[in-house]
């Protein structure tokens, strides 16, 4: 399993399509930084194939004004659970 | 796990820093061993010597000295892209003839070589970007 | 050129193939950026340099923008900036022969493997997964 970072918002940068086409079926993405806009439910069609395996970085959601804005496609992890997540992927992939 | 990260944002100018250096903690809080911190890309002005935030905001290149000095973490300079940029330690300074230096211990300047090693000799690399 | 034959990446060029194979190697490096615009195209092929002349087997994946750093016809930009053309010129000698190109970025741009300046291999979706599983380490520029 391969753990990408998305830091790009899926509505200003193309950045997602390359790194949607680059997941396998159990790699995981995590929203980080302006990534976290993706957390929005209005764009949830954007990671539609990504169901269970998609997740996004509390504090930047937080910081954001986000996290109550958040969607059910999204998995809300804190730092803790980034360190997990990279832990449990033997690869870590960054897509900016 | 022994981790290292790849610092490409400059301080400042992107998130990536900041976020670098809060996962770092979280790493080294979690039990792990943060082994080497890379700088390359804008990511190396992190390293410059004369940075003087505004003591209101975190000052980023203290937080990459801390690790160093409390956990023995590695700081990592590209040497080409640090030139380049600007950052020169007292060596490379008298080296060009430059009048004074813009980067100091802990950061050190390496080649790329250690970036490519530390990908193969550490259990993961974390790459932080603009 | 019509539209269908850009389409027709396999048929146009002898040299490229397109891979289902696996593409197996130590570093990967992704090299999505144009030349000239920014220096990420090129320190993305110093890293590349550096691991394939530190013995690591390498494998460049163009995809997105960089796709264009294989365009024949490059020159130096103005005062002189280097571009990366000459480098790519080099890799060979860096023993770094595998060149992989990601289809779907050379055709929705309507380039075809005739632009570009070296032989290739296309890769198409999966492909590109499979590359990521099959390296030990991704680096992406």
């Amino acid at each position: 399993m391969i753990l990408h970072l998305l830091n790009r918002s899926p509505v200003t940068s193309r950045v997602i399509d390359d790194a949607l086409a680059a997941m396998g079926p159990d790699d995981r993405m995590l929203l980080i930084e302006d990534g976290v806009s993706g957390g929005l439910p209005a764009q949830a069609l954007f990671f539609k194939n990504l169901a269970g395996r998609l997740f996004a970085l509390r504090e930047d959601l937080v910081s954001r004004g986000l996290l109550e804005r958040c969607g059910e496609h999204v998995t809300i992890i804190d730092v803790e659970g980034f360190v997990d997540l990279t832990e449990e992927a033997n690869k870590t992939v960054s897509w900016y | 796990m022994r981790y290292a990260l790849l610092v490409q944002g400059g301080p400042y100018s992107s998130q990536a820093s900041h976020s670098a250096l809060r996962f770092a903690r979280a790493v080294i809080e979690r039990g792990h061993c943060l082994a080497t911190v890379f700088f390359y890309h804008d990511g190396v002005y992190n390293a410059a010597r004369l940075s003087a935030p505004p003591q209101d905001e975190p000052h980023l290149g203290d937080g990459w000295r801390l690790l160093h000095d409390e956990h023995g973490t590695e700081l990592l300079v590209c040497i080409a892209a640090g030139l380049r940029r600007g950052l020169l330690d007292q060596r490379e300074a008298a080296r060009h003839g430059k009048e004074g230096y813009s980067l100091e211990e802990p950061f050190e300047l390496t080649g790329l070589g250690q970036l490519v090693e530390a990908g193969f000799s550490h259990d993961r690399l974390i790459t932080f970007s603009p | 050129m019509s539209g269908q034959e850009t389409h027709d990446l396999e048929a146009r060029d002898p040299d490229s193939v397109v891979d289902n194979s696996v593409t197996a190697g130590d570093l990967l490096v992704i090299l999505r950026h144009a030349p000239h615009g920014s220096s990420w195209l090129r320190e993305g092929l110093d890293t590349a340099l550096v691991a394939a002349a530190f013995g690591q087997r390498v494998t460049l994946l163009f995809a997105g923008e960089g796709v264009l750093a294989l365009l024949t016809g490059q020159t130096a930009g103005p005062l002189g900036q280097k571009g990366t053309h000459g480098v790519i010129d080099m890799l060979a000698m860096y023993d770094i022969d595998t060149l992989m190109v990601d289809g779907r970025a050379l055709k929705s741009r309507g380039l075809c493997t005739d632009d570009l300046m070296l032989p290739v291999t296309l890769v198409e979706a999966d492909g590109v997964v499979s590359l990521l599983q099959s390296h030990r380490l991704v680096l992406n520029f």
